[in-house]
């Protein structure tokens, strides 16, 4: 509530032009049976034909004010909602670029799109209905009773009276339904579970023949939703009904009483209609809030998931007083990037993901990461760009520990290619600028060239070509060249490729290292590998095993000394391949 | 103010409400908002749609048939009941004034008027009693329809050719059983309803208008008409606004959805400031379209109430003066203003509810046409058994097959597997090494040729007998929700908790169950997410070992799982491949390397077979691709 509240704040003004709005409609309304009333009541007394015209003025008065009141009530809600669910998407959105990676993945991409879109779709929802269905209660109660009790005072002791026993009765009722309404719920997400998987499922589900018993299991669910949506329907109906029936007494108490009063001079006979029409506007107005009030809980859960992201405190922020990075020395053999002692420890895990690591990526050179699936290595990555915060120890960026940087300044120096190739829709240029917006033509094409992406070239729209969102119009091997040529054209200390190589096929793969080579010469390099043959001849490997350093030197020592990388070796090539990449290395090692 | 305009808010209000509803279920689906533009939707043949629905609903008729006899009658009374209200209010007025002539004052008493305020309230007391009826009948009738409908729908899933799941996104199909019916049990329940008491309330009043005073009823009718041209203008601009609100919908999914996938691209690339604003440009679009739309759509119940209110103006003054020239009395007067109200509220709603009813009937349709799907070919009559016990020799002989007949993959494509022999599969992505499993398994029937199971055709056995022989593991590692041990023991649920165990040993997983809360008894939830893939798969291949089949077809996985469950997969797929014959779309090198047949894909179809040595030998697809892919 108190989120809404916030959210609500900056349309202070608005809000109270909704309310205003609301009660000049509400006043009209309830004013034309009142004035009709007053029409024939002098009609059949003193039958006065200018007090008649002057009524039926005030009436076209009432009725244009209403109208107009309507109006804009319903233009400033439909805007107020509009606005609120704006800046609530904006604000998860926002707050979401500030999460660290842990914090993200704490909600789940599926479960963020969600409270970005439905649930915001919710919220905005419940706002129009609350201002049209639920604040018209205590409007419309306020003036029919200041009406009928100028009319005669026992005739609004008798509305009051009866707005009081239907009001209790209405929230007895919202009470008991809501629970009702919660259960539907489950059946509905259970329907559509068991559908999912069984649509998900049908191949398995036919191998293992079990097409009868995943239909019993599905018409399951469906006579079991059956079941309590006709009971919610029973509800509506009871509720319909009551509703209708309490009117009915309601009528008749005000004729009778009526009766009874105009017998008495104590008001007009006319009157007795105008007093019915409130009573029933009001009722009116108390179901239509009864029925929206069983809908604010789940609009509450939907803002509670919204304020849980937006006041998400992000484990990673910038220090008070960041430091500005070295510009460096920029000479071959500087230390980029320096691990000492770094552990990383996920949260909710017991042990190190990564344990006291200490290696130095140097400027000229490349170092290698190899280790299982699953070993860490791609932590390490985000260790350098702070998308995690080691537990213990210090990773460092040109000397300066990377939490005494700002973030922005950290990224500005690394180049990154994830290991999923990422690309935005939009055109292939705009993609490639990603990390330099000024970035020429020639620069593109040269990084494009580098990349082993000719086929920008062949395509119809070249540079201008559009990209799909995430990049699905081109092929998995495409996307990840364009995502290597997009890192490149980003001017950088460090370039880091995360197991960018696999969709590639082997000449691809070489053909792009070499030019690689050239192109980053004067940069430090970090490559993360699966394959063996990418890393060959990297001048540091990095073995990783169970997040600890198992081996560190150049192939031919680590093929002599680590066993954990003789083993890695072995599994992925046969042993007169070993042999033959032996012999070819040292040929290559000789020939440089 | 009458009832009937109650009854009508109210089922505006509780639309409104299932509207939320759908929006998040849907929300939860992946797919964003409730679409408006789904009002767009109308069914291509109304008549025949509505037909069909009367027959699905045989058995249900008398329902039918009570409820509109109950509007009918409720309707009769509720048109009764003003006409009532004036004579009694003329009732007490002449007694009053006769009072009041007398010097005297007045009070209703039993004779004096209070039997009449009885009657009145009996009157009304009959509208609700078959109100109720109506309501009550109605309550069930539409969930019945629709569970019938929906049994229809689970059943014909069974026989629905695989293509059809290929061809369709899950949640296209999901969203036919749930929304689309969901949709149509909200229109039978509230849109019939208040179209026929919209109907018979309108012809009703306007009938007693005309018995009151024709000139009256004319002004009135001029208005109505205004009206009712006013509300199909607006509900028009309504569906344009819809769909326009729908795209920019799309669009900032579309950007949301990108933005969050690839948040670490964007911070990575410092892009958060640039990222933000383009969702922020995109939410603005969306809250202005949301606005115009949101407007529009409730704009048209107060301009038809304005314009009923001015009517109002011009029939009171004209009603007073037929009062003082005794043409009405008071109550006629009154009544006459009730039966403005009666006619004029329905006429708030009617643009809407056809459109809703239009899109409910789409609805159904859709439903209809996954019903009027081809379905497989039943099994034959006098199905051939396969040898028992089943020796696993599987022949491909001269198969012809495309996904597309018209375009056949596979033109004649010949191989066997003896038994207990290990066939690999390879090929680049994307180049149909599944479509083998689709025949193998007889997910797909071939064009031509056979396929034959230790020398019977399959194709002359019963599905299911011919697949009982078969065990898949496949990458895509369903597990459905249930305990651990259900799903082991998913091909045989009658199999004992120390077979299970025994499976789930041999399949390298006995351990991590252990480490689960409730181990075999630990429930898997929403498409088992609690769990890794590499997990996931272990238990796939539990599922098969304890099935125990004759012949297998695996997926070896990819990179997707860490290397000791990879390594754990690796171990328990040679426990389960020994003595079998097994089919295996290969990945690793020493798998393919060591199978008796190596069957090489391309475009959907077999472009070579053979051992290692001898495709190799033979220097062609095989030989490039070892080359390129697995050697240095």
């Amino acid at each position: 509530m108190r989120t809404l509240l916030r959210f609500l704040k900056p349309y202070r003004l608005q809000t109270a032009v909704v309310l205003v709005s609301l009660a000049v409609n509400l006043a009209g309304v309830l004013l034309v049976p009142t004035i009709l009333a007053n029409m024939i009541n002098n009609g059949v007394s003193s039958r006065d034909m200018d007090y008649l015209m002057g009524q039926g003025a005030l009436m076209l008065a009432a009725a244009v004010v209403s109208g107009a009141g309507a109006f804009a009530c319903n233009y400033f809600c439909a805007d107020l909602s509009s606005k609120v669910g704006r800046d609530i998407r904006n604000a998860v959105y926002d707050a979401s670029l500030a999460f660290s990676g842990s914090g993200f993945e704490q909600f789940g991409t599926g479960s963020m799109i969600t409270r970005t879109l439905g649930d915001v779709n919710v919220i905005q929802q419940a706002i129009t209905m609350t201002i049209q269905m639920m604040l018209p209660v205590p409007f419309a109660a306020v003036i029919g009773i200041v009406l009928a009790s100028s009319i005669d005072p026992q005739m609004g002791a008798l509305l009051a009276c009866v707005i009081a026993v239907v009001g209790v009765i209405a929230l007895v009722t919202v009470r008991r339904a809501a629970a009702i309404f919660e259960k539907l719920q489950t059946f509905i997400d259970r329907m559509n579970v068991r559908l999912r998987e069984t649509i998900t499922g049908v191949r398995v589900i036919r191998a293992f023949g079990k097409e009868r018993a995943e239909r019993e299991r599905l018409d399951d669910a469906f006579s079991s939703f059956a079941k309590n949506a006709i009971r919610v329907n029973m509800l509506f109906a009871t509720l319909d009904c009551s509703a209708f029936l309490i009117m009915n007494l309601c009528e008749v108490a005000i004729l009778w009483l009526g009766g009874n009063r105009v017998g008495v001079h104590a008001m007009q006979i006319a009157s007795i209609s105008a007093c019915v029409e409130y009573a029933m506007l009001i009722l009116l107005f108390i179901m239509m809030a009864q029925i929206c009030a069983l809908t604010l809980p789940r609009a509450l859960v939907c803002l509670e998931r919204c304020r849980a992201v937006i006041d998400h405190e992000p484990s990673i922020a910038d220090p008070a007083l960041p430091e500005k990075p070295g510009r460096g020395a920029e000479k071959e053999g500087e230390a980029v990037v320096h691990f000492s002692c770094a552990s990383f420890c996920f949260a909710d895990a017991d042990e190190d993901t990564l344990h006291r690591l200490n290696f130095i990526c140097r400027r000229g050179t490349t170092t290698a990461i190899i280790g299982q699936t699953g070993s860490g290595k791609s932590t390490i990555a985000k260790l350098i760009l702070r998308f995690h915060d080691v537990s213990e120890g210090h990773v460092s960026l040109l000397g300066t520990d990377v939490r005494n940087l700002s973030q922005h300044d950290l990224r500005e120096r690394v180049s990154y290619v994830p290991q999923k190739a990422w690309l935005f829709s939009g055109t292939v240029a705009e993609n490639l600028r990603y990390g330099k917006p000024d970035a020429t033509d020639e620069e593109l094409w040269h990084a494009l060239d580098v990349a082993q992406s000719g086929f920008v070239r062949e395509l119809p729209g070249g540079l201008a070509s559009r990209v799909a969102q995430g990049g699905t119009n081109f092929s998995g091997g495409q996307r990840q060249r364009l995502s290597i040529a997009r890192a490149l054209v980003k001017p950088a200390d460090l370039y880091i490729f995360d197991d960018s190589f696999s969709a590639l096929d082997f000449k691809t793969d070489a053909a792009l290292r070499r030019a690689l080579a050239e192109e980053v010469a004067d940069a430090a390099v970090f490559i993360i590998a699966q394959r063996i043959n990418t890393i060959l001849n990297a001048d540091q490997i990095i073995v990783l095993k169970d997040g600890c350093i198992a081996g560190l030197g150049t192939h031919d020592e680590l093929m002599r000394t680590c066993p954990v990388y003789q083993e890695i070796a072995r599994s992925q090539l046969k042993a007169e391949e070993l042999e033959g990449l032996a012999a070819e290395d040292s040929a290559q090692k000789g020939g440089a | 103010m009458a009832e009937k305009d109650l009854v009508d808010n109210i089922e505006a209000a509780s639309a409104a409400a299932e509207a939320i509803d759908t929006a998040s279920a849907t929300g939860a689906d992946g797919g964003a908002a409730p679409s408006p533009a789904d009002e767009l939707e109308v069914p291509r043949d109304t008549l025949a749609v509505i037909r069909r629905m009367w027959g699905t609903a045989t058995g249900e008729h008398w329902r039918f048939a009570v409820v509109v006899a109950c509007i009918c009658l409720y309707t009769a009374a509720s048109i009764a009941a003003p006409a009532y209200c004036a004579y009694l209010i003329d009732y007490l007025w002449s007694h009053i004034q006769r009072a009041f002539a007398a010097g005297e004052t007045f009070r209703v008493t039993w004779e004096t008027g209070g039997r009449e305020v009885m009657v009145f309230l009996g009157i009304w007391t009959v509208a609700w009693i078959f109100y109720t009826i109506q309501s009550f009948t109605m309550a069930s009738f539409a969930e019945r329809l629709n569970l019938k409908l929906r049994r229809e729908l689970s059943d014909k899933l069974n026989r629905l050719p695989l293509a059809f799941y290929d061809r369709r996104k899950p949640g296209e199909v999901i969203s036919r059983a749930t929304n689309d019916l969901d949709k149509v049990s909200e229109v039978m329940q509230r849109g019939i309803l208040s179209l026929l008491t919209a109907i018979g309330s309108v012809t009703g009043a306007l009938i007693m208008m005309f018995r009151y005073n024709y000139v009256l009823a004319c002004v009135f009718l001029a208005f109505a008409a205004v009206a009712v041209a006013m509300t199909r203008a607006v509900s028009k601009k309504t569906l344009v606004l819809a769909a326009e609100q729908q795209r920019a919908v799309g669009i900032l999914t579309g950007h949301v959805e990108e933005a969050y996938s690839g948040r670490t691209v964007i911070k990575a690339f410092n892009q958060e400031q640039a990222s933000s604003e383009r969702i922020h440009a995109a939410t603005q679009e969306l809250a202005e379209r949301m606005r115009a739309t949101d407007f529009v759509t409730n704009v048209v119940a107060p301009m038809v109430r304005c314009l009923v209110r001015l009517s109002q103006v011009i029939l009171a003054v004209l009603g007073v003066r037929f009062l003082i020239g005794g043409q009405l009395t008071v109550g006629t007067l009154q009544a006459f203003f009730q039966y403005v109200n009666t006619a004029a509220e329905p006429l708030t709603q009617f643009s809407l509810t056809v459109n809703t009813m239009q899109s409910a009937l789409a609805a159904v349709e859709r439903v209809y046409d996954i019903l009027d799907e081809p379905e497989i070919e039943p099994d034959p009559v006098a199905p051939a058994l396969p040898a028992s016990p089943v020796r696993g020799r599987v022949a491909f002989e001269h198969v012809r097959f495309g996904y597309d007949p018209a375009r056949p993959l596979m033109r004649d494509v010949s191989f066997v597997a003896k038994p207990g022999q290990k066939v690999a599969i390879v090929g680049a992505t994307g180049a149909g090494k599944t479509t083998l499993i689709n025949l193998l398994m007889r997910f797909y029937e071939i064009d031509g040729g056979r396929i034959t199971l230790d020398g019977v055709d399959t194709h002359a056995m019963r599905r299911a007998d011919l697949r009982r022989n078969f065990g898949m593991v496949l990458q895509d590692a369903w597990l459905r929700e249930g305990t651990i041990a259900e799903n082991i023991a998913y091909g045989r649920p009658d199999a004992t908790r120390e077979e299970v165990i025994q499976a789930a040993k041999t399949a390298q997983v006995d351990f991590f169950v252990r480490t689960m809360p409730h181990g075999y008894d630990t429930l898997l939830e929403n498409d088992a997410e609690n769990i890794s893939q590499g997990q996931r798969q272990l238990l796939t291949i539990a599922r098969v070992l304890l099935a125990n089949p004759a012949i297998l077809i695996l997926d070896e996985a990819t990179s997707s799982v860490d290397t000791r469950t990879e390594k754990a997969i690796v171990r328990a797929m040679e426990h389960l491949t020994y003595g079998r014959t097994s089919f295996v779309i290969a990945h690793r090198l020493s798998t393919i390397v060591d199978s008796d047949l190596i069957l090489v894909m391309d475009h959907g179809t077999i472009i070579e077979q053979g051992t290692h040595e001898e495709l190799l030998a033979a220097g062609g697809a095989y030989a490039e691709l070892y080359l390129s892919q697995f050697a240095s």
